[in-house]
């Protein structure tokens, strides 16, 4: 028994997918895969993903998978490492110290703490939303705009498959966000690394302005605020008060205030803080957001799999027994001949040597004749639970022309076939005239089908004997 | 195939026995639901027996056997009384004997066919003919069946319109231990069921097998009501987006092109209809190939004709009321954006909007527009389906046909005929259902993407409304 499965990813869902437009199996099939791999009983997913492994040989075509999932490694893996150069390009921009004035901390601020804040704000909006609320809170993201511009580049153009219409929206939406938090890690590495990397090649001198009143002490409350998740932890990486009123600087033309020219040693202690900022904000929670897209991402790829157009069928087949209450050999259909006999009369004759019912009692046989008047010489009862023996005498004695009552809703059978060879092979009947009478109760009236039957039996015999009366 | 059969016969059989013609084929392709048995008004169709298992996953749980009908019944009656006196234990070696002894004989090719399900310890089940009178003949074969000394039951087919079951009952009661009325041709689900139960009675070791074959079946019944849901919604869903579009080359579509279009649309509509109803019959083991050509349930009723909309449509007052409802549905959209602001103005107004529309556009099917003519690219498209009324129409005749498909005897072979023209889409869908199902009809129409939640409600009404229409 295989229980070895693979992992379920996007690989996969498009496998199956596609799988399932071509190849379906039926139900017999696919309960007895579930039979054979009953330990998967009670994880639907992995029996899928086994079943469409089991079945890949049916797709002939070229997989969807293999040029969608190469496109999207492709492009995330350009986009990460395009976002991590980004990113030391901006800390290496935002720390640009020329030596006439001094790095403004706020602008490195809001690329550590402020876009990461409110790209995680929005990402937690499009987790929280659905349909078109969720994309247009992705609008605002970068990678959005340039997911839409992909596919128009010539080089993926060429691959012929960069379409996220194989995938349905929720899914897209989770992929979107995951690969969201991926690429700002990749920045937010890259503008720590280029922190410490100017903090270490570099003696720079942080500072801070405003146009807006704002106090030394309320930027330190501020700043304090930023720095509440480690402030306890490590202290010293919050900036004091007298940093902050230093490191305040106003410019009036060329010329730097004097404070913080001869405070400039000390100026450089802002890195700690801006490093931790970075650490927690841009990296730390960018992870979290990034384990939780991720988490978010496998549990709606493993709902969205199950909901595949067809995995549900093949769900229920899996789990419900199969019930067959068909013959397993298919009948040989008989060819039914519609030729009718033309040995028929349409009238009974007026009288009769011989008048025998077949499965009729004598009351009956007389009660025939009184109704159709029909006159004769000797008559008698035949069949029913007479011997076939009895039959046989009775076949001796008839002679000339043979009236033989039978009932038109009881079929002809073989024993009646049998007594009316009988009544051929006797030398002394010229002819045998098989009379068939419906019910009493509908004044011996019968069915034409019933009739028919009559017909259809007489001729098989092929004998110029026997004559059926259609009245 | 699952092959997991039980080797040792340890599962319940059944002869279904009896004289020719009187409906043995019609009781087991009805109780097997098999339409590929053959069943025909000439005699002698039956050539040999067939077994129809009902297998769970492969395991036999118990067989029916159609056989052939006795065709010289006398000569074997005579050939059992011939032999040396037996006691009642010992008559059915008797008849063992007489199957050994003219296995080879092709005269009694019918005979042995029936009587040797019977001696490996099949149940008899025999099937007379209860609207034509009552023969002493059949006591030939009634006495040979009790030589077999297995347990029996007589089963009275009302196959014409005349009723003798009373008579019939004084003799059969004599010889079987139950005497059970079972019209194959209209039976319902239930009398299947009372049949099962009466025959579980035959023997004390069958009851628990015959009672986990109603567990079986009953199942089997739900899991082919919840497929035949599952087909109706998707088609529902399939046909009420669906959006026809062609490309033009001049700025505006001629008559033709649009008539064309139209035409097109129309046609895949139906397209999808066929398909649906081709499901359905498969669903429900109508699958027999020279008959389903005659199983046309709405033969001269197209989906878009006036006969259809008049049979399964809604009245004009109904639609009125649904286009209100329909239309407060838009209008609650606009409120929600407003908070609740606009004192449900929207809603009234779209109720009001709504229900004049349904009545002006009561013949208005789809809209047909021209897409794209300042990029250059015109596409003539046309639906999604507008109309109100249409959801209705095609929802009423795809629970009509289902549900006719659904009770229909596998014992019948002609078409289907849509008589029952006292079917109305209001009284099965009520207004309250009617509420629930116009959200999904919205959003549809809209050409938007129904939520899971939205087609699970959808699901769960027109399930409830099909459930109405099996009762």
């Amino acid at each position: 028994m295989q229980t070895k499965t693979n992992r379920l990813s996007l690989i996969s869902y498009l496998d199956l997918s596609q799988l399932l437009e071509v190849y379906r199996g039926n139900h017999e099939e696919n309960r007895l895969f579930a039979l054979k791999h009953k330990s998967l009983e009670k994880k639907p997913t992995q029996m899928l993903l086994l079943w469409a492994k089991e079945h890949r040989f049916h797709l002939t075509q070229t997989l969807n998978s293999k040029g969608f999932f190469s496109s999207l490694e492709f492009t995330t893996k350009m986009l990460l490492s395009l976002f991590f150069v980004m990113g030391i390009l901006t800390g290496l921009g935002l720390l640009s110290y020329s030596g006439t004035s001094p790095v403004n901390i706020t602008y490195y601020l809001f690329f550590s703490v402020v876009i990461p804040l409110f790209s995680m704000m929005l990402t937690l909006f499009t987790m929280l939303s659905r349909g078109g609320v969720a994309e247009f809170f992705s609008i605002f993201s970068l990678l959005h705009w340039i997911d839409k511009l992909m596919p128009h580049l010539p080089f993926i153009k060429k691959k012929k498959i960069f379409t996220q219409e194989l995938l349905p929206p929720r899914l897209v939406k989770w992929m979107f966000m995951e690969r969201l938090q991926r690429i700002s890690l990749m920045f937010s590495i890259g503008l720590l690394l280029a922190l410490i990397f100017v903090v270490v090649v570099k003696d720079i001198a942080f500072g801070w302005s405003t146009t807006l009143n704002i106090t030394p002490a309320s930027f330190q409350m501020f700043i304090s605020n930023i720095a509440i998740f480690w402030r306890d932890i490590l202290p010293s990486t919050v900036p004091s008060l007298e940093l902050i009123e230093m490191s305040q600087y106003f410019r009036l033309g060329e010329r730097l205030d004097i404070n913080l020219v001869e405070n400039a040693s000390k100026l450089g202690a802002w890195w700690k803080f801006l490093a931790l900022s970075t650490l927690f904000y841009a990296i730390g929670m960018r992870l979290l957001f990034w384990f939780m897209t991720h988490y978010g991402y496998r549990k709606i790829l493993k709902k969205e799999f199950r909901l595949i157009k067809g995995a549900d069928v093949l769900l229920r087949e899996f789990k419900t027994p199969f019930v067959s209450t068909e013959a397993p050999i298919v009948e040989s259909h008989l060819e039914i001949s519609e030729e009718v006999n033309l040995q028929v009369e349409n009238t009974a004759h007026r009288s009769y040597h011989t008048i025998f019912g077949w499965n009729f009692s004598n009351d009956e046989i007389l009660l025939a004749n009184d109704s159709k008047e029909i006159k004769y010489s000797y008559f008698a009862s035949v069949g029913g639970k007479n011997s076939f023996e009895e039959d046989e005498k009775e076949a001796k004695i008839a002679s000339v022309t043979v009236l033989l009552y039978v009932k038109s809703w009881e079929p002809p059978t073989m024993d009646f076939i049998d007594f009316l060879e009988l009544l051929i092979n006797n030398k002394k009947v010229g002819a045998v005239q098989v009379y068939p009478l419906g019910t009493v109760g509908r004044y011996y009236e019968s069915d034409a089908k019933d009739i028919d039957v009559w017909k259809r039996k007489v001729q098989s015999l092929r004998s110029e004997k026997v004559w059926v009366i259609d009245d | 195939m699952i092959d997991l059969k039980n080797n040792g016969l340890d599962y319940p059989q059944f002869a279904v026995v009896g004289h020719p013609n009187k409906g043995k084929s019609s009781i087991v392709s009805s109780l097997a639901l098999d339409d590929s048995v053959q069943i025909g008004d000439t005699p002698g169709t039956t050539q040999v027996k067939r077994g129809f298992p009902l297998t769970v996953d492969g395991k036999v749980v118990y067989e029916l056997f159609d056989t052939p009908g006795f065709q010289r019944a006398r000569r074997i009656l005579s050939w059992l009384n011939s032999q040396e006196h037996v006691s009642a234990d010992k008559r059915p070696n008797v008849v063992r004997k007489f199957i050994d002894e003219h296995r080879e004989e092709k005269r009694y090719r019918d005979e042995i066919e029936l009587l040797e399900p019977i001696m490996n310890g099949a149940g008899i089940i025999y099937v007379v003919d209860a609207s034509k009178p009552y023969g002493p003949e059949y006591e030939v074969e009634m006495e040979i069946l009790r030589w077999t000394g297995q347990p029996s039951m007589a089963i009275l087919n009302l196959i014409g319109n005349e009723d003798y079951r009373d008579e019939w009952k004084k003799a059969l009661g004599q010889y079987f231990r139950l005497v059970r009325t079972f019209n194959p041709i209209t039976a319902t689900f239930g009398d299947h069921m009372s049949l099962l139960e009466s025959m579980a009675q035959l023997k004390e070791e069958w009851t628990t097998a015959i009672k986990v074959a109603i567990g079986i079946l009953n199942d089997l019944h739900q899991h082919k009501v919840e497929q035949s849901v599952d087909a109706i919604v998707s088609n529902m869903q399939r046909t009420l987006s669906y959006v026809y579009v062609k490309k033009i080359k001049s700025e505006k579509a001629t008559v033709e092109e649009k008539e064309s279009a139209k035409e097109k649309y129309r046609e895949q509509s139906i397209e999808y209809e066929k398909k649906l109803e081709q499901e359905i019959e498969f669903i429900w083991n109508h699958r027999s190939v020279d008959k389903v050509e005659n199983l046309v349930v709405f033969e001269d009723i197209g989906l878009f004709s006036k006969e259809s909309a008049s049979i399964f449509g809604l009245s004009e007052n109904e639609l009125t009321i649904t286009g209100a409802s329909a239309g407060a549905m838009s209008g609650l959209g606009i409120d929600a954006i407003f908070g609740g602001n606009t004192l449900f103005l929207a809603s009234i107004i779209g109720g009001i909007v709504g229900g004049i529309g349904a009545r002006v556009g009561f013949d208005n099917l789809y809209e047909v527009k021209i897409l794209g003519q300042n990029l250059g690219k015109r596409e003539l498209t046309v639906g999604p389906m507008k109309n109100l009324n249409f959801p209705y129409i095609l929802l009423g005749r795809s629970l009509y046909h289902a549900s006719v498909i659904a009770k229909r005897s596998h014992a019948l072979r002609d078409s289907v005929e849509l008589e029952d023209e006292e079917f109305f889409t209001e009284q099965i869908i009520g207004s309250e259902a009617r509420k629930k199902l116009e959200k999904l009809h919205v959003k549809l129409r809209k050409g938007e993407e129904p939520s899971d939640e939205l087609v699970s409600e959808y699901r769960k009404v027109i399930l409830q409304c099909f459930l109405r229409l099996l009762r």
